[in-house]
C-alpha cells in the first residue's frame, strides 16, 4: 500500500505532541486534516479547468477553565505554530466562560477501518482526464454537450487531546458526475458515482447513462399533483443527506423537531415509518468508510437510527447526554438506508401511473416539525404510464415531508453509494436504495430543462 | 441614483496591508516560472484570509474561532486550456515547481481537449493598492467586546414572553491579497467583510408550535462601525416580539395577493433571479453540471431584446457600491472596479463577464473588456466569473415605504428573508420570509404565517407596478453564494428600494 498523501500518522502524531509541549493551557485539544485534491471539469466538450493542491491544516482549541477558544492555521512550522497556540490562547483567556464545555477526553478506543484506497490516492491527472474524455467522446457522438466534473480526495484526519487521546483516520473519496444536453438545449441527461475506491466508480457507465437520459425526445407537459414515484438512488440520497440531519434528541426535546413529543420530551421507541424502512450509521462500511472517531474524540460505533420504521436513537452530545444522565451518542458519519430486492424494472412494470426522477436541486427545508422540504427535479424526469416509460416530461418543484415519504414507501431497490452532495464534490457517503413511494407532492411545473 | 450605488471609490492608503516584498518576489519567480515552462498566459496570487467567529447561545459563549489560511496559486494558459496548482509551501523551489505544474496541466488538458481562449484587453496596474473603506478593523476589536454584545442582544431577547432560545454570532473576515500577471499587473487588495447574525426562537406555551425570526440584519463589506450602528440589543426585544407574534398569527390563506416586498427581502429574489441568470458562465452552459444554466440565453436573442420589466427597471452590476460584499479595487485577473447596466428601461442588456468571456458577447453588447467579475474565494481556489453587486436602482418619484404599502388594497408586506429555492434555469420561485404582514386597504393590518411566494421569473418581474424611492434603498447580503466545482462560495450585496408587486401566486407552507 503507498503511503497516504498528506503528512504520515507519525508525523501528524510528532505535530500534536509538538503543540501539546507548546500548550500552557489547562486542556488542549489538536485536529489535524493533511492531503490532497485533485479535480478535472468539462463544460461545452472542453476541459475547463483541472488542478489540484496539498493541503494541512490544524485547529488547536484551547481551554482555560471553562473558556475556549479555537484556531485554525495552515501555518504549522516552527514560530508559526507557537503563535497559533498563543493565539489560542489568548483569545481562550478573554472568551466567557462555555458553561456548556465538556473536559477534554481521555484515551479512547476506536475500530479502525480501511478507508484509504491507493487507487484513489495514486490517481493522476492524465487519468481523469482520460475518464472526461469519454464523457466528451460519448457526448459529441450523440450531438449533445457534456459538462462533468471529478473530485479526488485522499489524506488522513486526526485528533489528540491533552488528556492523552489520539486518532488518526486516513481516507480517501472521488466523485464523478456528468450532465449531457442536447445542443437546442431542450433535453438534459444526469448520472453520476461516488466511491472512496476509484475501481468502484463506473466512468463509462456514468458516460453511457447521461446520454441515455438525454435522449433527442421532446419533452411534454405534465399536470402537477401527487404521484406514484420512483425515485432513483441519487434522488433518494439528496433527501436522505438532510435527514441524517434530523435525529437529535436535544432539539427533540426542546421541542424544536419532528421527534418532539406534544407535552415535552421525544418519540424514542415509537413506530414512526414504514416497517421496510431503516436507517443507519457503520464508520466500516465498505466504501463508505468514515473516520471512526468525531472531531471531539468520541467514538463512531455502529448505530441503528429507525429501524424497521422505529424510532431507536437520537444523537446525544455530551453535555446534552449529562444532563439526562445518559451516555452520548454522535451523531450519524455515513448514513445507511437498508435496501430491498425490487429492481428498478419491476418498479416501472408495476406502476400504472408515475414518475421516475433522477435526482433534484436546490433542496431547503420548509418546516422542521415535518421535515418538509422543496427543491426541483432535475436532468431526467419522466413519465411512466402501464408499466413503461412513456415519455419525459417537465421538471417539477416538489413540496414534501420526508416523514410521510418514508411512511408512504412501496417498493426498495438494493443500497448504493450515490453523489449525494448538490455541487457533485465527495461527501458524508451517503448510501440508499431506489424508492417508489406514493403521492410524492409534485407541487408546480418547472420550464427549466 | 442609490446610496453610494456605481460610486468609484477612492484607493485608502496602502499602510494598512501587509503583503511584502517577499511576496511580490516570490510571484514574480512564478511568473517567470510559468512563462519558462511555456506559457501563453499566466497570473498568480498570494492570499492570505482569516475568519473570526464569535457565537452565543442564550447566556453562554458556543464558539471562539479563529482561521487564518495562506498560500500561493498560479493560473497558467497554454493555446486555449487553462491549469491551476497552488502550494502553501513558500520556499522558491515550492513556488516554481507549482508554476510548472500549473502549465503541465494546461498543457495536457490542451492536449486531450484543444480550445481557443481570448483574453479581452486590460490595463497594467504594476503597483496599485486598494483597501475595503473602513473605520475600525473588525479584527482589533477584542473577543471579550463581541461576546459581551451578543450576550447583551440574547438577553434582550429572552425577555420576551415565549421567547426561549436566542443564537447570536458576529463573523469577520479579512482577505489580503497579492496579485501578478504575466501582463504586469502588481495588485494588492485588503477586502473586509462583516457578519452579524441573530436566530431568536418563541416556543408555544404548550410545546406544540415554535417559531423564529432571523435575518434581521445585513451582513456587509464594512468595519466594525457597522456593527456599532446597528443597535443590535437596542432593537432585539422588537425583533424577538415578532417571533411571538408569529405563535398566534393565522395562517396565510392560498391564492393570488398583491405583494409589497421589502428590500430586506427582495435583495435575495434579486439574487436569485436577476443576479444568477445573468451570468455569462451559466448562460453558455459552464455550469451545466451544478449551478445550471440560464434562462437569458442565446446571447445573441436576448441583450437588448428581452423585456424583463416595466420601462422604470434598471439594474447595475457594480464592484464598486460602498458597503457591497462584492466590492473591490481591482478583480482577481487586475481588470478595475465598475459598474455598468445589466438591466436597462426594462431591457435586458448584458452579463457579468471575466476576461475570457467579454469576447463571447462583444459582437452584441459593443463592449471589447471585461466587467471585472474575476475571483477565486481562496489561496487554494482557481478565480473564475462570480456575481458582483447587482442592484435595483430606486424610482425616481422618491416614494416612501408607507406609499408603497398605501397603494396596496389587499397585500402582503413581507421582511427578511426566509427559506429560497429557485430551479436551475432560473424561471420556477419559490421564496420565503422572516415577517408577514397583510394589508388591507392600504395600511398594515395583521402579523400572518406560512407565506411562500411562486411564480416564474418572467410574469414576476414583469408584475412590478410600484417602487419606492432612495430613501427607503437597501442593501442586503449573502457571505454564501456557491458555484463552481470545485464549490467555491462568493460574499455578494444587493441593493434595492421596496417594491409592490401586483397578482403574485402565494402558498401556505404549513
Amino acid at each position: 500500500m503507498a503511503e497516504a498523501k498528506g503528512l504520515s500518522e507519525s508525523d501528524i502524531r510528532a505535530l500534536c505532541d509538538t503543540v501539546m509541549r507548546l500548550s500552557q493551557a489547562d486542556h488542549c485539544r489538536v485536529n489535524v486534516e493533511s492531503g490532497w485534491r485533485g479535480y478535472t471539469r468539462v463544460a461545452t466538450n472542453r476541459i475547463t479547468s483541472a488542478g489540484g493542491a496539498d493541503r494541512t491544516a490544524i485547529t488547536i482549541t484551547s481551554v482555560f477553565g471553562k473558556r475556549v477558544a479555537s484556531i485554525s492555521t495552515n501555518s504549522i512550522e516552527g514560530q508559526a505554530l507557537e503563535a497559533a497556540v498563543r493565539q489560542s490562547e489568548s483569545m481562550a483567556r478573554l472568551a466567557p466562560e462555555s458553561p456548556e464545555y465538556m473536559p477534554e477526553l481521555g484515551p479512547q478506543s476506536f475500530m479502525p477501518n480501511q478507508g484509504y484506497y491507493d487507487s484513489t490516492g495514486e490517481l493522476e491527472p492524465l487519468t481523469r482526464a482520460e475518464a472526461a474524455a469519454i464523457a466528451i467522446q460519448q457526448a459529441e457522438a450523440a450531438g449533445q454537450i457534456a459538462a462533468s466534473y471529478m473530485d479526488v480526495r485522499a489524506g488522513t484526519s486526526a485528533v489528540a487531546t491533552s488528556a492523552g487521546l489520539f486518532g488518526a483516520h486516513a481516507g480517501t473519496g472521488v466523485a464523478y458526475t456528468l450532465t449531457s444536453r442536447t445542443r437546442d438545449g431542450l433535453q438534459s441527461g444526469w448520472a453520476g458515482d461516488e466511491a472512496n475506491d476509484w475501481n468502484q466508480i463506473e466512468s463509462q457507465r456514468v458516460a453511457v447513462d447521461a446520454v441515455r437520459k438525454c435522449r433527442n425526445w421532446r419533452k411534454t407537459p405534465l399536470e402537477p399533483g401527487q404521484y406514484t414515484a420512483i425515485l432513483e438512488p441519487t434522488a433518494v440520497g439528496m433527501l436522505m443527506l438532510r435527514m441524517r440531519n434530523a435525529f437529535n434528541q436535544r432539539l427533540a426535546d426542546e421541542g424544536r423537531s419532528y421527534f418532539s413529543r406534544t407535552g415535552g420530551g421525544n418519540r424514542l421507541g415509537e413506530q414512526l415509518f414504514d416497517d421496510r424502512v431503516t436507517l443507519l450509521s457503520d464508520p466500516a462500511y465498505g466504501d463508505a468508510e468514515v473516520a471512526p472517531f468525531t472531531d471531539e474524540g468520541q467514538a463512531r460505533e455502529p448505530t441503528t437510527w429507525v429501524s424497521s420504521g422505529r424510532l431507536t436513537n437520537l444523537s446525544r452530545p455530551r453535555f446534552w447526554a449529562d444532563q439526562l444522565g445518559e451516555s452520548p451518542l454522535p451523531g450519524p458519519g455515513n448514513f445507511i438506508m437498508a435496501g430491498g430486492d425490487d429492481s428498478l424494472d419491476e418498479m416501472i412494470a408495476s406502476t400504472e401511473r408515475g414518475v421516475l426522477i433522477t435526482r433534484f436541486w436546490y433542496i431547503r427545508g420548509l418546516n422542521p416539525r415535518s421535515i418538509s422540504y422543496t427543491g426541483l427535479t432535475r436532468d431526467g424526469t419522466f413519465l411512466i404510464e402501464n408499466g413503461r416509460i412513456s415519455r419525459p416530461v417537465t421538471n417539477f418543484r416538489f413540496n414534501q415531508s420526508l416523514v410521510e415519504m418514508l411512511q408512504n414507501v412501496e417498493m426498495l431497490g438494493p443500497s448504493v453509494r450515490v453523489a449525494a452532495s448538490e455541487n457533485s464534490s465527495v461527501s458524508t457517503p451517503i448510501v440508499v436504495p431506489t424508492l417508489k413511494v406514493s403521492n410524492f407532492n409534485l407541487s408546480s411545473i418547472s420550464d427549466a430543462i | 441614483m442609490a446610496a453610494g450605488a456605481g460610486i468609484l471609490l477612492p484607493a485608502p492608503p496602502a499602510a494598512a496591508q501587509s503583503m511584502s516584498s517577499t511576496e511580490r518576489e516570490l510571484l514574480a519567480l512564478a511568473m517567470d516560472a510559468a512563462r519558462s515552462a511555456g506559457a501563453d498566459y499566466a497570473d498568480g496570487r498570494v492570499i492570505r484570509t482569516q475568519f473570526e467567529a464569535v457565537g452565543a447561545r442564550e447566556q453562554m459563549i458556543t464558539q471562539v474561532q479563529s482561521t487564518d489560511s495562506y498560500g500561493l496559486n498560479i493560473r497558467a494558459l497554454v493555446g486555449g486550456s487553462w491549469g491551476f496548482a497552488a502550494t502553501q509551501d513558500f520556499s522558491r523551489d515550492a513556488v516554481t515547481r507549482t508554476a510548472q505544474e500549473a502549465v503541465a496541466i494546461a498543457r495536457a488538458n490542451n492536449e486531450v481537449a484543444p480550445s481557443t481562449t481570448v483574453l479581452a484587453p486590460v490595463d497594467s496596474f504594476p503597483n496599485a493598492d486598494w483597501v475595503t473603506p473602513h473605520s475600525i478593523d473588525p479584527f482589533t476589536i477584542p473577543i471579550e467586546d463581541k461576546a459581551a454584545l451578543l450576550l447583551r442582544v440574547n438577553e434582550e431577547a429572552l425577555r420576551v414572553n415565549n421567547i426561549r432560545f436566542a443564537s447570536t454570532s458576529i463573523l469577520s473576515v479579512k482577505e489580503e491579497r497579492l496579485l501578478a500577471t504575466t501582463e504586469g499587473s502588481v495588485v494588492r487588495q485588503t477586502l473586509m467583510r462583516i457578519n452579524p447574525s441573530i436566530n431568536i426562537t418563541a416556543i408555544s406555551p404548550d410545546g406544540s408550535d415554535f417559531q423564529t425570526r432571523s435575518a434581521v440584519v445585513e451582513p456587509a463589506g464594512r468595519g466594525y462601525e457597522y456593527v456599532m450602528g446597528l443597535e443590535l440589543a437596542a432593537n432585539a426585544q422588537g425583533w424577538a416580539e415578532e417571533a411571538a407574534m408569529k405563535l398566534d398569527a393565522p395562517g396565510v390563506e392560498p391564492g393570488k395577493w398583491d405583494l409589497v416586498l421589502h428590500p430586506s427581502n427582495l435583495w435575495l429574489t434579486i439574487h436569485e433571479n436577476i443576479g444568477h441568470p445573468t451570468e455569462l458562465d451559466r448562460a453558455l452552459g459552464f455550469e451545466a453540471n451544478y449551478a445550471g444554466t440560464s434562462f437569458i440565453y442565446p446571447p445573441e436573442d436576448v441583450i437588448g431584446k428581452l423585456r424583463m420589466g416595466p420601462e422604470f427597471l434598471q439594474f447595475e452590476g457594480n464592484r464598486t457600491e460602498f458597503g457591497g460584499c462584492a466590492t473591490t479595487g481591482w478583480d482577481d485577473e487586475g481588470v478595475p472596479a465598475e459598474s455598468w447596466p445589466i438591466i436597462k428601461d426594462g431591457l435586458f442588456v448584458d452579463y457579468q463577464t471575466t476576461r475570457e468571456q467579454a469576447a463571447w458577447i462583444s459582437q452584441y453588447t459593443g463592449i471589447e473588456r471585461s466587467h471585472g467579475c474575476s475571483y477565486g474565494q481562496n489561496w487554494e481556489s482557481m478565480p473564475f466569473q462570480r456575481m458582483p453587486n447587482v442592484s435595483m436602482l430606486p424610482g425616481e418619484a422618491n416614494l416612501s415605504e408607507n406609499d408603497v404599502i398605501a397603494a396596496t388594497e389587499r397585500g402582503i408586506l413581507i421582511e427578511g428573508r426566509g427559506s429560497y429555492s429557485i430551479d436551475q434555469q432560473r424561471y420556477n420561485i419559490q421564496f420565503g420570509g422572516q415577517v408577514f404582514w397583510e394589508i388591507r386597504n392600504g395600511r398594515k393590518f395583521q402579523m400572518l404565517r406560512d407565506v411562500a411566494y411562486v411564480g416564474r421569473t418572467p410574469e414576476f418581474w414583469n408584475s412590478l407596478d410600484v417602487i419606492g424611492g432612495a430613501q427607503t434603498y437597501y442593501l442586503g447580503a449573502s457571505f454564501g453564494d456557491a458555484k463552481g466545482q470545485p464549490i467555491q462560495v462568493n460574499a455578494v450585496s444587493h441593493g434595492c428600494p421596496i417594491s409592490l408587486f401586483r397578482d403574485i401566486d402565494i402558498i401556505n407552507t404549513a
